[in-house]
């Protein structure tokens, strides 16, 4: 009885002594880490919208039955695509030498967006590999929400795909998004990205922007109005115009 | 502490249990034993009484109801399992796709699914409501998935009381659609025309069977094998080439042969060719109307054995159609101007991905073996 008690003190003690500790021994996140992991978190997000639409076609293609669009080719591809765009191998980040600086919250969590994206790859096989069957809705948007809802589920930071003309309401804008949006669409076209402390300092908040391109004009393109194959009337936007932005919300206090 | 307490109440219970003991020793009977032998006296006498009449089961659930009862089963589970077919039967069942909010399906069935997963959900009277757990499966297989206790019930624009093999022991609902029937599509004009002018020159009803085998005769005919139009047509046709595939999209594919006449569930193909295969046409009489070979009616399929759970169905399908609920589910689905993957999005339901042919195929066509030509 007496060691049972024994072990359950020096269990709670521990966990106190940690607490206390956190702050003094990186548990907290500063602000140039969490912008650079929220930023680069974003590009692997756009990475992987891309990648499905590269392979929309063949996604949905009604005469083929197995596609070979698993989830280790989605990976494969994704890895690349994000090499290409920012110099970094996932498949290497533990390794990556000290002249490419790659933050370490980043290091936790670029792959565990990876395995986030390819759990929504596989479960979209049994759809994906239909064959009769031609469009079948899993496009970078539909992607997006449900890697990102994957992913914010397992991690303290949230990521979320937003736009001002949400076609799923769960993509509605918050209020300091609606604002930045609406900041944006004023702008050029640029590959910046917006970033600002909310929450009296407390939390990081990552903005960046996704611009339309000739592929996503099929369903948000003109003529304004017209229904697109999904049922959702098209927006009428032109390449280049806002389409909406990947936003990264960071609590600075704990990792 | 813990360890301590944990122990106190073993032997609390420990010290109920043989004062339970004592107090039956006390009286000088034996309660639980002589009630149990009570029980198996009883069964053991109907059973004798009834032996040789087929009862003995019906005997059981006299003395242990609940132990068979599929209503009681589905709340307990706290799931009701229903199946439906992989193979689209638009607009009752839409192929399955991916949304926002993951994997599903949807269609009239799936609205029809959610009134009944809402109806149990009131008579469980339980705090959290029955979950529908989708299966989908090919359409040949829910038959047998049914017979052999692994779905509660299955919809997928069901013909009620079609006869055919392999339907053993299963029930139908009252329908919930009654405009369902045999109907035609044809991409070659002239086909549709031959058809059209064989049944102006007849000059008699279409229904009549042996009208319709001179309207087809030569042609190639596709049905999906399982559904009620390759029973009909065996049936009735002769003088066709039957072509049996494994979906309606296998069937628009076939090439070897090629078909000249697919035959279906009319509101199915009607829907078709109106949203998602517009080279094809509708066979209809020279009124314009659509062309039925027959009636059918749609309904939920069960064991038979589960009268609870018809009963219980039925008395739902009653609710929804006085109502007018069941009216407005058929306007919506077969009516109005909408896109499936919009309606999925919000409305649609998920499904158990396991169940579903890991990569689901349309098939292929063949021609039917030993038919009199």
């Amino acid at each position: 009885m007496k060691q049972v008690w024994f072990a359950a003190m020096v269990g709670i003690l521990a966990i106190v002594a940690i607490g206390t500790l956190a702050p003094g021994t990186g548990w907290a996140v500063d602000r140039a880490e969490a912008e650079e992991t929220a930023r680069l978190l974003a590009k692997l997000l756009k990475a992987g919208r891309l990648v499905i639409e590269q392979n929309q076609q063949l996604i949905d293609d009604q005469h083929k039955g197995d596609k070979g669009f698993t989830p280790e080719v989605f990976e494969q591809q994704l890895v690349q695509e994000f090499r290409q765009q920012t110099g970094i191998d996932l498949l290497k980040i533990q390794s990556t030498p000290a002249s490419i600086a790659i933050p370490p919250l980043a290091k936790e969590l670029l792959p565990a967006f990876v395995l986030a994206s390819k759990e929504v790859v596989r479960d979209a096989q049994v759809v994906i590999n239909q064959r009769g069957i031609g469009y079948k809705n899993f496009i970078p948007a539909t992607y997006g929400s449900q890697a990102a809802a994957r992913f914010s589920k397992q991690s303290h930071v949230r990521l979320k795909q937003t736009t001002l003309e949400p076609r799923n309401p769960k993509n509605e804008p918050d209020d300091y998004e609606a604002s930045v949006l609406k900041w944006l669409s004023g702008r050029p076209r640029a590959e910046a990205y917006v970033s600002e402390l909310t929450d009296h300092g407390q939390t990081l908040r990552v903005i960046m922007p996704i611009y339309y391109v000739t592929t996503c004009l099929t369903c948000h393109g003109e003529p304004k109005g017209d229904l697109d194959i999904s049922g959702y009337p098209k927006e009428g936007h032109r390449e280049g115009d806002l389409a909406g932005a990947i936003t990264v919300t960071t609590p600075l206090s704990l990792r | 502490m813990v360890d301590y307490n944990r122990s106190s109440v073993l032997s609390m219970s420990h010290t109920e249990d043989e004062a339970l003991t004592a107090r039956a020793h006390e009286t000088g009977t034996t309660a639980p034993v002589t009630r149990l032998m009570g029980q198996w006296a009883t069964l053991l006498l109907i059973a004798l009484m009834v032996q040789g009449c087929g009862l003995v089961v019906d005997a059981v659930q006299l003395v242990w109801p609940i132990a068979t009862n599929e209503l009681d089963a589905i709340c307990a589970r706290g799931q009701v399992r229903v199946g439906m077919a992989v193979e689209p039967f638009q607009p009752f069942v839409f192929p399955a796709i991916y949304t926002d909010e993951g994997l599903r399906v949807t269609g009239l069935d799936v609205e029809l699914v959610r009134e009944i997963s809402s109806a149990l959900s009131q008579r469980c009277g339980s705090t959290n409501p029955i979950v529908p757990t989708l299966h989908l499966i090919r359409f040949r297989n829910l038959f047998l998935e049914l017979t052999e206790g692994n779905l509660d019930l299955f919809v997928s624009s069901i013909s009620a009381n079609v006869p055919a093999p392999g339907r053993v022991g299963l029930a139908y609902s009252n329908p919930y659609f009654d405009a369902g029937g045999i109907g035609g599509i044809t991409a070659r004009p002239e086909v549709a025309e031959q058809i059209g002018e064989y049944l102006r020159r007849a000059a008699t009803s279409a229904a009549d069977a042996n009208v319709m085998t001179g309207a087809f005769s030569g042609l190639t005919v596709a049905v999906q094998e399982g559904t009620s139009a390759q029973f009909y047509a065996e049936s009735n046709l002769t003088g066709i080439t039957l072509v049996l595939c494994d979906s309606l999209p296998a069937a628009f594919e076939s090439q070897n042969p090629p078909i000249d006449l697919i035959l279906g569930k009319q509101p199915v193909l009607d829907y078709t060719v109106r949203r998602v295969r517009k080279d094809w046409e509708l066979l209809r009489l020279e009124s314009g109307k659509p062309l039925f070979l027959t009636r059918e009616q749609y309904a939920i399929v069960t064991d038979a054995e589960n009268y609870r759970l018809r009963r219980f169905l039925n008395d739902l399908l009653f609710r929804l159609d006085d109502s007018g609920r069941l009216a407005k589910m058929r306007q919506r689905w077969l009516e109005e101007d909408y896109a499936y993957p919009r309606r999925a999005a919000t409305e649609g339901l998920p499904f158990a991905a396991k169940k579903m042919p890991q990569h689901y195929d349309q098939g292929q066509c063949r021609l039917a073996r030993n038919r009199s030509r």
